[in-house]
């Protein structure tokens, strides 16, 4: 199927909520409203209705077809209560309805789990489009392994998805509950993590800051080399390299250990440590795990208790160490080493923990997106998961338990339309139901 | 919009001009950095005169996109305009996460209560982001019932937590631990960002969600005119019967039916562990009662064909009734193979031959 192009998809003058995690989509939803509808005919409501909520739900997908999924039956749910069931037998319900009473006694029941009902009916209007979140496309977004639903159907036609461990290349695909779906995980870190470019540019800076001291020559070369490694891509620069460059960074590191600890010999001395880490993560690759957290600290101690750097290495020391920042944790560490050598075993287990946060999330330049991984901005604002799926992000699978069902207060079908909006789609798609 | 090429007439002129004028040219988002606005400038240079000085170290540091050449849109739409200002002001905090549920506030809302702090969509208050398992509550549920071996309706009414779920949590967690033995890479970052964003529910504190939900069947959403004698006991099962010969009542509907025997002897008083004690018996009772049947009909559906073994291949033969196979119009998608009469559609234009399961 052809995908319909769309000249203003996030179109600030004609706006339309779409299932995005755009910046431009989270200000259209920000500053949407329901507009005086009084004015205008009921079809031209119905109308207005219908383009407004196909604007987000599957726009991607035809009409035609969508007429086709559309069910005028809504589903809900009711929670019983064990202990109002244990104490009833329903009977009291109707009990003295014969000799006067005129209405049924009290219900003393709680909602089990719900926080709370925002109002007492149950809306059945928010669930028009259930069965578009059958599909395969739709749920890979809800469970965010997507960015957007249309990346979410790239996904599955670039066969990135299993379903119950199968290839699904259908986006189309109704999920029955109980399905396992699996998006690839590098797909997953690509569609949800930081573009590329946007840390690129850090070590330049730090780059030019060095440059533009001419006092230090060999850290201008460090620092140039770092940033160089930055833009390249793993493939072309093998293991031996890197340990290569590693190897003359640390000479460099040791030729200045006299001197004073500079702002200047800081940087450097980070990117060194920046470096090392890649190195190991690189050995101790994510297929083959050859060396645990515990070695490598080891062997880092080794290396660095050749650096006998003991200026502003007590600075951190007493600090507490979970408010320092990732980066700060770095330097932290470095100097650490340098004072102590990592004799203490708090020292240690930082270093321990910095490691193992490196071999999780590692800087790898062949990946298509910025490493170490981060969310892409904006992505909290959307971060929800619809109860009908349970997720588990580590692998990045999802199981579809069953089909959305409204409830007393709350739908699950995922719409930012108000209830009157989508009755009025519902009476629109009823005439051609 | 992607990085415009001008025709290579043009092209040099008016790099030459965007070089010369290359301190007027004013930036016209409100957030352009200094260094943005430099980039964009030198990487110009770079296009064009490739014997600069540096050109090498910087232009591998700056993107495809600040190579283009067309100067940037003097003046700014209204809207844009008023988009770039709520992004760096109330749209500010929506770029990290900073707190769990971060979800947008219309603009100019005053409303800034606790009640909407978990609606994803400020026009749907009937949407709300509901609170997930936490990976630690995932590992507890794992424990509990592979590790432990508790019945699975057990562990879902402990935790409040429905048994699907518990089902599901189990599935993919056998799967993690494979991926793990294997070592194979996990998305670990992702999950821990995701779960930074997301409410978590603090598993056997609160209950997660409702564990009994029933259905509601569209033959219980009429009314009835049922006479009946005042003086009859009419109970859920009378009000059942009454809607439909085959509508169930909620007794037996709700998925852990063995609690309202629990209530009923907590309620008559008896000790709270004894109680719990024969729910549990229950609870295994039912699972059992579950495997057998499942074994049953597998071993049903084996016998019901004949083997016949012939040392280098074992033949199983079934009975087929060729009517059921193809359905009532022939055309039943369970058939195999071609069937006199019957245009065979497979390749027909405009067949959905999308699989409806996946076993």
């Amino acid at each position: 199927m052809k995908l319909r192009r769309i000249a203003r998809f996030h179109g600030l003058k004609r706006p339309r909520v779409r299932q995005t995690w755009n910046k431009y989509n989270l200000y259209n939803l920000a500053r949407m409203r329901v507009p005086f509808l009084n004015n205008k005919t009921f079809f031209q409501q119905k109308w207005w209705a219908k383009a407004i909520t196909r604007g987000y739900h599957g726009e991607h997908i035809k009409e035609r077809k969508w007429e086709r999924m559309f069910s005028r039956r809504l589903i809900s749910a009711v929670d019983m209560d064990p202990a109002y069931l244990a104490k009833h037998d329903g009977s009291e319900l109707a009990s003295g309805r014969g000799s006067g009473a005129t209405t049924a006694p009290k219900a003393e029941r709680k909602g089990r789990g719900e926080k709370k009902a925002v109002a007492a009916i149950t809306p059945y209007m928010q669930m028009i489009y259930a069965p578009m979140e059958r599909r395969l496309d739709q749920a890979v977004f809800r469970a965010l392994f997507a960015s957007s639903a249309r990346q979410a159907r790239q996904f599955c036609v670039h066969g990135a998805v299993k379903v119950n461990g199968v290839k699904m290349k259908y986006p189309g695909y109704l999920l029955n509950p109980g399905d396992l779906f699996q998006v690839d995980i590098e797909k997953v870190m690509y569609a949800t993590g930081m573009k590329k470019e946007h840390i690129t540019e850090a070590p330049v800076e730090e780059a030019e800051e060095a440059a533009s001291e001419p006092a230090a020559p060999k850290e201008i070369d460090a620092a140039a080399d770092e940033a160089a490694k930055h833009n390249e891509t793993a493939k072309h620069h093998d293991k031996m390299k890197s340990l290569k460059q590693l190897r003359k960074q640390a000479e460099n590191a040791l030729k200045a250990a006299s001197s004073d600890l500079s702002a200047k010999r800081k940087i450097a001395l980070r990117a060194m440590m920046k470096d090392v880490k890649t190195t190991w993560a690189k050995v101790a690759g994510p297929g083959s795990n050859p060396q645990g957290p515990e070695q490598i600290a080891e062997q880092l101690t080794k290396l660095l208790s050749e650096l006998d750097i003991t200026p502003a290495a007590d600075k951190y020391k007493d600090a507490p160490k979970e408010e320092q920042p990732a980066e700060m944790g770095t330097k932290e560490a470095v100097e650490i080493e340098q004072g102590g050598g990592l004799q203490t075993k708090q020292e240690r287990a930082i270093l321990k923990r910095l490691i193992q946060e490196e071999l999780e999330n590692p800087h790898d330049p062949s990946k298509p997106y910025a490493t170490p991984w981060q969310p892409r901005p904006y992505m909290s604002a959307f971060a929800f998961i619809p109860r009908y799926l349970e997720v588990n992000q580590n692998i990045c699978a999802a199981v579809y338990l069953r089909h959305p069902v409204a409830r007393q207060g709350l739908a699950e079908v995922p719409t930012p339309f108000p209830s009157g909006i989508n009755q009025l789609a519902f009476n629109w798609y009823l005439r051609r139901g | 919009m992607p990085p415009r090429i001008p025709t290579s007439s043009a092209s040099s002129s008016q790099a030459l001009l965007l070089n010369q004028f290359s301190e007027l040219v004013i930036s016209p988002r409100l957030s352009a950095s200094s260094s943005h606005h430099n980039g964009l400038i030198t990487a110009t240079a770079n296009s064009t005169f490739q014997t600069h000085n540096n050109s090498q170290r910087q232009r591998s540091s700056l993107s495809k996109r600040q190579f283009s050449t067309t100067p940037p849109r003097q003046r700014l739409t209204r809207q844009r305009k008023q988009f770039w200002q709520w992004l760096e002001t109330s749209g500010a905090v929506m770029r990290d996460a900073t707190q769990p549920m971060n979800y947008v506030k219309a603009v100019g809302a005053r409303d800034t209560s606790e009640d909407s702090r978990d609606m994803p969509f400020p026009l749907n208050p009937e949407f709300r982001s509901q609170s997930v398992l936490s990976d630690e509550a995932r590992e507890i549920i794992w424990k509990s019932v592979v590790e432990e071996g508790q019945p699975i309706k057990v562990v879902s009414a402990r935790y409040s937590v429905d048994m699907r779920r518990v089902a599901a949590v189990l599935r993919m967690k056998a799967i993690e631990k494979r991926w793990k033995a294997e070592g194979k890479p996990l998305a670990i970052p992702y999950a821990k960002a995701v779960q930074k964003m997301l409410p978590i529910t603090q598993l056997g504190q609160v209950p997660h969600e409702p564990i009994n939900d029933v259905h509601v069947h569209s033959y219980t959403m009429q009314q009835v005119f049922y006479p009946t004698s005042e003086s009859r006991e009419f109970t859920r099962g009378d009000a059942a019967k009454a809607f439909g010969k085959h509508i169930m009542p909620v007794d037996h509907k709700i998925r852990i039916p063995e609690l309202i025997n629990l209530e009923k002897q907590l309620a008559a008083g008896v000790d709270r562990n004894v109680a719990e004690e024969d729910f549990t018996k229950a609870a295994l009772e039912s699972e059992q009662k579950l495997k057998e049947r499942e074994a049953n009909r597998v071993r049903e559906l084996e016998e019901a064909k004949t083997k016949v073994d012939t040392g280098r291949f074992e033949f199983r033969i079934e009975n087929v009734n060729v009517e059921e196979l193809v359905g009532r119009d022939g055309r039943s998608r369970k058939a195999v193979g071609w069937r006199y009469g019957v245009p065979f559609n497979d390749r027909k234009k405009g067949m959905v031959k999308i699989p409806t399961k996946v076993e």
